[in-house]
């Protein structure tokens, strides 16, 4: 009993919190041949006055830390040269690549990740676009001071309602890294203004930031390196096939007048499946969605079911063209984004370990895609007929 | 031996713990990839099949554990050696499982802490529980099964409610077909846990309704197979089977995963909770029916002057049989199962029901003739 007491209730490598710096966000970028790591390090104190004093806070909320190695361990122990707390990784949620790290090659970064039992999968990951990782860290941000928080409520926020931005998981990159049949896409951000200015204080002094962080394109890889860039309807349309939108807005054309009428997504969900035909694989897409009409620019009676529907049959061609043009683009630049290749996988295993060889560049980039829109219109908001 | 008596309940609780114990937290038969759950359910058939010959030996012998009967079937001295087999090989695996579990905490949880306080400190809880005896241990085991049961059934709610499952990633069934489900069956899964029911050959005696043992031992063994074969999916449904079989513990990383409504997440608590109660029920048994085993081939009376000294031995055996994780691994699953599992969970029953059926008939006869 007394060797209990004297062994159950020592701590073995207690640390406390005051002994601890929380690493809320970790930028990797390449420099040299080796890595470079930035780490976004919490000043508690900072953090907690902030919203007592309302607005006003006397320091930073967040202070930012590199040091460079040959493997991301070795750079983030030598982090400890100039901090004077412990690393502390099992609330870091947002890791940033630099570009250019990004188009040398993501394959190895993950490793130390998945491997560090502190760190955990559920953070997000995005690319820093035309900038380094550790440029994009050092933006100050208004509103959610901590410019880790900042950037990963607006990439859910955005992926929420307007869809053209993808907040992927490191444990999503790492399963999609392993498989044959997929490749990774995933969100950027990128600085709009000035870069020096956003480092500083007085950058959150001005009504409209001088500097602030913007959610980017989608960066597309091949085999995890970066290779191109979507935008705008393509990356909605990614997101389109991968299901992963939830609402959006899409306008579409009434008679003569182009772009009159605002069509909002309340729920979408995207079913695909494969056929092989004489040993070649055909994808079908089908995509239905339900939502209501959010703007009319024209004037047109919606209380006739016949004009509902009508917009329904626009919109699906709408949709399905928009799809239809992320897929080409995508296979122009022969990188499966979609996963058609799992799907191929999962249905027909045994075709599947002939087509896995050459999938991107033989069967992918020549891949009859059948992509099918139900889109129902199920209100019209609180009016039916607009004013004019 | 020790005079107390365990109800059918209490071998049920003990039994389905014991059947989760490590299994729950390795991955369990990854070998089959997507297909593991089949192969945990295959082998839950094949492993009844061997619990039917331990019980089938224990109906000819109701009142004698293990290491007597080996005596009685085959005479003292091949009896004896068996006995001692068993022993040495109940303490080897007790250690083999002491060791996973320390590397387990190690790995995720103590990072500096060093393996021996790790294994020391459970060992003495598990030396604790086999000095009280096994009536203790079966009562602990009903508080701690239901604690284990609310976690188990938390953990899946948060797992659903999370959205973390994707059926698809369960697909293609089969896709290299039977022969490597079956191949994981009779090299890995069949063994661990299901074979390792053996142990239990220990503690019939100590039951108070025999007639139930098969039905109780059947149950069990059904219940875990279950849902140990469901966990398993989960985790690759989860995770993605290339992630599973590159994993140390996939249901750890499968709780890391949920994330519910930007508050329920980082329950690696629940983790953590499964694998201690699942770990010491293992070790425990193991380690009982290496003690009791002692006390009956050398005839000690007292068993409880066993515990210390075997226990110390086992602590040490645990550092001492690898000297790193995937030494450890690589021996479970090559040469353990090979040269300790295969004979000692089918080979030597086996033939000991083979021995016993023939020595009853042949006896059976020679009563009826005398009759005559």
């Amino acid at each position: 009993m007394l060797i209990h007491v004297i062994l159950l209730s020592g701590c073995w490598s207690k640390k406390e919190l005051t002994e601890l710096a929380f690493v809320i966000g970790v930028g990797v970028d390449k420099k040299g041949g080796k890595y470079m790591i930035t780490l976004q390090v919490v000043n508690p104190g900072n953090v907690a006055g902030a919203t007592q004093k309302g607005g006003g806070s006397s320091g930073l909320p967040v202070t930012l830390y590199t040091s460079t190695g040959n493997t991301l361990v070795e750079a983030s122990r030598k982090v400890s040269e100039k901090i004077s707390r412990l690393t502390y990784y099992a609330h870091t949620n947002l890791i940033v690549i630099g570009e250019e790290l990004a188009r040398e090659g993501i394959k190895e970064v993950f490793d130390a990740i998945e491997r560090n039992p502190q760190f955990r999968t559920t953070a997000s990951v995005i690319i820093a676009r035309q900038c380094t990782a550790k440029e994009l860290l050092s933006v100050l941000t208004p509103i959610d001071k901590i410019p880790t928080n900042q950037m990963i409520k607006t990439l859910e926020l955005t992926e929420k309602v307007w869809g053209e931005n993808l907040n992927v998981h490191a444990g999503e990159v790492i399963e999609i890294l392993s498989l044959g049949g997929k490749e990774v896409v995933m969100s950027s951000f990128r600085i709009a203004g000035n870069k020096m200015i956003g480092e500083q204080q007085n950058n959150l002094q001005s009504i409209e930031p001088y500097t602030f962080l913007h959610a980017g394109e989608l960066a597309v890889f091949q085999k995890g390196k970066l290779i191109s860039w979507m935008s705008g309807e393509q990356a909605r349309g990614v997101l389109w096939l991968l299901n992963k939108i939830h609402q959006t807005a899409v306008t579409i054309d009434w008679q003569r007048t182009k772009e009159a009428i605002s069509y909002k997504v309340v729920r979408s969900k995207t079913k695909v499946t494969a056929k092989i035909n004489n040993g070649k694989p055909i994808i079908s897409v089908m995509i239905s969605m339900e939502g209501d009409i959010g703007e009319v620019l024209v004037p047109m009676d919606l209380t006739d079911p016949n004009n509902i529907s009508l917009l329904e049959k626009k919109l699906q061609q709408e949709i399905q063209k928009e799809v239809q043009n992320t897929i080409l683009y995508a296979q122009s630049k022969k990188s499966d984004i979609f996963g058609f290749g799992e799907v191929v996988h999962r249905l027909y295993p045994n075709e599947w370990k002939q087509l896995k060889k050459n999938w991107n560049d033989q069967y992918f980039s020549r891949l009859q895609v059948k992509v099918n829109v139900h889109a129902f219109i199920r209100r019209t908001g609180l009016r039916n007929k607009p004013y004019f | 031996m020790e005079r107390v008596q365990l109800n059918a309940r209490q071998l049920l609780v003990l039994a389905i713990l014991f059947e989760h114990g490590s299994a729950m937290v390795i991955p369990l038969g990854i070998d089959a990839r997507q297909d593991v759950w089949i192969a945990i359910l295959c082998s839950m058939i094949f492993g009844a099949g061997l619990f039917f010959i331990y019980y089938r030996l224990f109906t000819y012998y109701p009142s004698l554990p293990l290491t007597s009967y080996s005596q009685q079937i085959v005479g003292t001295f091949f009896g004896k050696t068996i006995a001692l087999l068993y022993i040495l090989y109940f303490l080897y695996i007790a250690a083999r499982v002491l060791r996973d579990f320390g590397e387990l905490l190690l790995t995720f949880a103590y990072p500096e802490t060093p393996l021996f306080i790790l294994n020391a400190v459970m060992m003495m809880t598990v030396m604790y529980a086999a000095h009280k005896g096994i009536e203790v241990l079966a009562r602990t085991g009903e508080l701690f099964f239901f604690s284990l049961c609310l976690t188990g059934i938390v953990g899946l709610a948060l797992v659903i409610i999370a959205g973390l499952i994707d059926v698809h990633r369960l697909q293609p069934i089969l896709e290299e077909g039977w022969k490597r489900v079956f191949k994981v069956v009779f090299t890995q899964t069949l063994y661990v846990p299901f074979g390792e029911m053996i142990v239990f050959a220990m503690l019939f005696p100590y039951i108070d309704q025999p007639k139930k043992t098969k039905i109780v031992g059947w149950l069990a063994m059904f219940l875990s197979g279950i849902n140990l074969a469901s966990m398993m999916a989960i985790n690759i449904a989860v995770l993605g089977s290339e992630t599973v079989s590159r994993s140390t513990f996939p249901l750890l990383n499968t709780i890391r995963e949920i994330r519910v409504a930007n508050f329920l997440e980082r329950l690696d608590v629940l983790f953590m909770i499964a694998l201690v109660i699942g770990g010491f029920f293992k070790i425990s048994i193991f380690f009982y029916a290496g003690v009791i085993g002692t006390a009956d081939l050398f005839r000690v009376k007292e068993h409880q002057r066993l515990v210390y000294p075997l226990g110390i031995s086992v602590l040490l055996l645990s550092i001492a049989i690898a000297s790193n994780f995937s030494e450890h691994i690589k021996e479970g699953l090559n040469i353990v199962t090979l040269y300790m599992h295969i004979p000692l969970q089918v080979g030597i029953p086996l033939l000991l029901l083979l021995f016993a059926i023939i020595r009853h008939r042949s006896s059976f006869l020679f009563r009826k003739q005398e009759k005559k």
